[in-house]
């Protein structure tokens, strides 16, 4: 079992017993496959007797809807989109993840705390601030960063419903052009996620070529991971959560926090 | 008064970006002035403010008021975040982060960098002393805030836990589920529980009065003896603070000679004023 660690001080209301389960993250800009890919390692994992759930930004019952609701308007500041979303990945982190984690399961996060940095960096947040307020994040056992450049992503958006707001920096960028601000806000946010890649010792994978490339990739670097958790005997984990207990578990409430 | 902003970076965020933790000490630099008022629960504090914002008002001074909790933007999340007993310790101080980080941008930054008096009903002292309170880390909640700009004068109405709980009481309110601390399981009783998650709250602010200096009222003096001191203290701080001509739209009518009976009832008592 790994040593459970976060970045900054414990926060209030996590367990202090064992969490024997792995927790695998998926980071990368939007277009670049990560849901694909995740969709992918559900069913191997799964396949190979493993119980998952996944997870991914504004699915929390308690700030989803809202994250939307507040995008909708014209008057929100980064700080406090940031804010919401650091709302909805605790709530998702302390309702989700670490009981899946305390019952033996692989958490699969399409997104984590990475995302949320880069996203606020390039819109002129202090990166000391964000380390701050996300140094309640639990660390990961492993952070794949699925990288891409922007010339490969483009055909990827296009095909998948073309230039969002958001994820064309529209809310900040005040050029009239969207594809120009496509481009401009995106090599930025690469430049933030490969910075940080770097300082945080992530796992960076290549993410151009077809699906089935980057997906062996995936798995060759997560094989070694796995063989190790199912070597480990099940008395590191609490007596109560019997790996049954955990599947019958799950679907509920992975349904239950859905969004609508 | 500054040169107003013209990169396209929201200015909250350049507040940030610029000074990093210590954003609040800008505040100084900014022309308006920022009056806030703390205390648990029945302190008074609420009444106070609205005294003096009442008073300032009457002479002639623009003033801005936010409320804790308020944003148009999050609120709606925060009600239902409570009604469906959602929040823990962690994401209660979150969405009232958010919350706050909202009403600063959008509120309180703007009406400062104006000129403008700006009062508010609790301030990131509230954050400190309940998520305190519930275990949040008290560092981290520091650095969390690190974008409010500093108050002018932070006014700290003290009240023994047996007076508020008085008032409460006489004011024939019940408890709210969070405002009595009832999600950290203190007691199964929301009284006790409410006495208990008070109490510790006021053990927080006792520690927030020496490290931030706030300005302590004795909240069990008299009414009228506490708001004259606060208009005492907040007097030296109003000189070239922006005022609002109240008569303008009296004038116009007076010398177009007429009656204004197309204005609202609301615009035309104003003008009479």
């Amino acid at each position: 079992m790994t040593a459970r660690r976060f970045y900054g001080a414990r926060p209030p209301g996590i367990t202090t017993e064992p969490l024997p389960g792995r927790l695998i993250v998926l980071e990368g800009v939007d277009g670049v496959g990560r849901s694909t890919q995740i969709a992918l390692l559900q069913e191997w994992l799964e396949h190979r007797g493993f119980a998952v759930i996944q997870t991914g930004l504004t699915r929390s019952m308690v700030a989803g809807r809202g994250i939307q609701r507040a995008k909708r308007g014209n008057t929100l500041d980064p700080i406090t989109l940031n804010l919401l979303y650091a709302t909805d990945f605790w709530d998702r982190l302390e309702r989700q993840i670490v009981p899946a984690l305390h019952a033996g399961m692989v958490a699969l996060a399409d997104r984590y705390i990475f995302s949320l940095i880069a996203r606020a960096r390039v819109r002129g947040l202090s990166g000391r601030w964000l380390r701050d307020l996300y140094d309640f994040a639990l660390v990961p056992d492993r952070v794949i960063y699925l990288d891409i450049d922007v010339e490969q992503l483009l055909p990827r958006v296009l095909a998948g419903g073309g230039f969002d707001y958001w994820e064309s920096g529209q809310d900040y960028l005040r050029d009239p052009n969207l594809y120009q601000n496509f481009i401009h806000y995106q090599e930025a946010l690469l430049k933030e996620f490969r910075r940080l890649a770097r300082a945080n010792r992530l796992t960076t994978i290549d993410a151009r070529g077809s699906v089935s490339q980057v997906f062996t990739r995936l798995k060759s670097e997560l094989e070694g991971m796995l063989d190790d958790m199912a070597a480990e005997p099940l008395a590191t984990g609490p007596a109560l959560v019997l790996p049954s207990a955990a599947r019958s578990q799950a679907p509920q409430r992975l349904r239950r926090e859905q969004p609508v | 008064m500054p040169p107003l902003p013209t990169r396209s970076v929201p200015r909250t965020a350049e507040l940030l970006a610029t000074h990093d933790v210590q954003a609040g000490r800008r505040a100084h630099d900014l022309p308006g002035k920022l009056f806030i008022v703390e205390g648990i629960d029945g302190s008074g504090k609420s009444t106070q403010l609205d005294l003096l914002h009442k008073y300032l008002v009457s002479e002639g001074y623009l003033v801005v008021f936010s409320e804790w909790n308020s944003s148009p933007i999050v609120k709606q999340t925060t009600r239902r975040g409570k009604r469906l007993h959602l929040l823990s310790p962690m994401s209660f101080s979150l969405i009232h982060a958010a919350d706050f980080a909202s009403r600063v941008h959008a509120q309180i930054l703007p009406a400062l960098q104006a000129g403008a008096i700006v009062l508010a009903d609790r301030y990131v002292y509230t954050a400190y002393a309940r998520d305190a309170a519930r275990g949040v880390n008290r560092r981290w909640l520091r650095k969390l805030y690190a974008f409010a700009p500093q108050p002018t004068l932070a006014f700290y109405f003290d009240v023994p836990l047996d007076v508020a709980i008085q008032r409460i009481t006489n004011r024939g309110e019940s408890t709210k589920f969070y405002e009595a601390g009832m999600d950290l399981n203190l007691s199964p009783d929301p009284w006790t529980s409410f006495r208990l998650f008070q109490g510790r709250i006021r053990r927080e602010y006792e520690r927030l009065v020496p490290e931030f200096g706030l300005t302590r009222i004795d909240a069990t003096d008299a009414l009228v003896r506490q708001q004259q001191l606060v208009r005492s203290m907040v007097a030296p701080h109003l000189e070239g603070a922006m005022k609002v001509d109240r008569n303008a739209l009296g004038n116009a009518l007076w010398a177009a000679g007429l009656q204004g009976r197309y204005l609202s009832q609301s615009m035309r008592e104003e003008a009479e004023a």
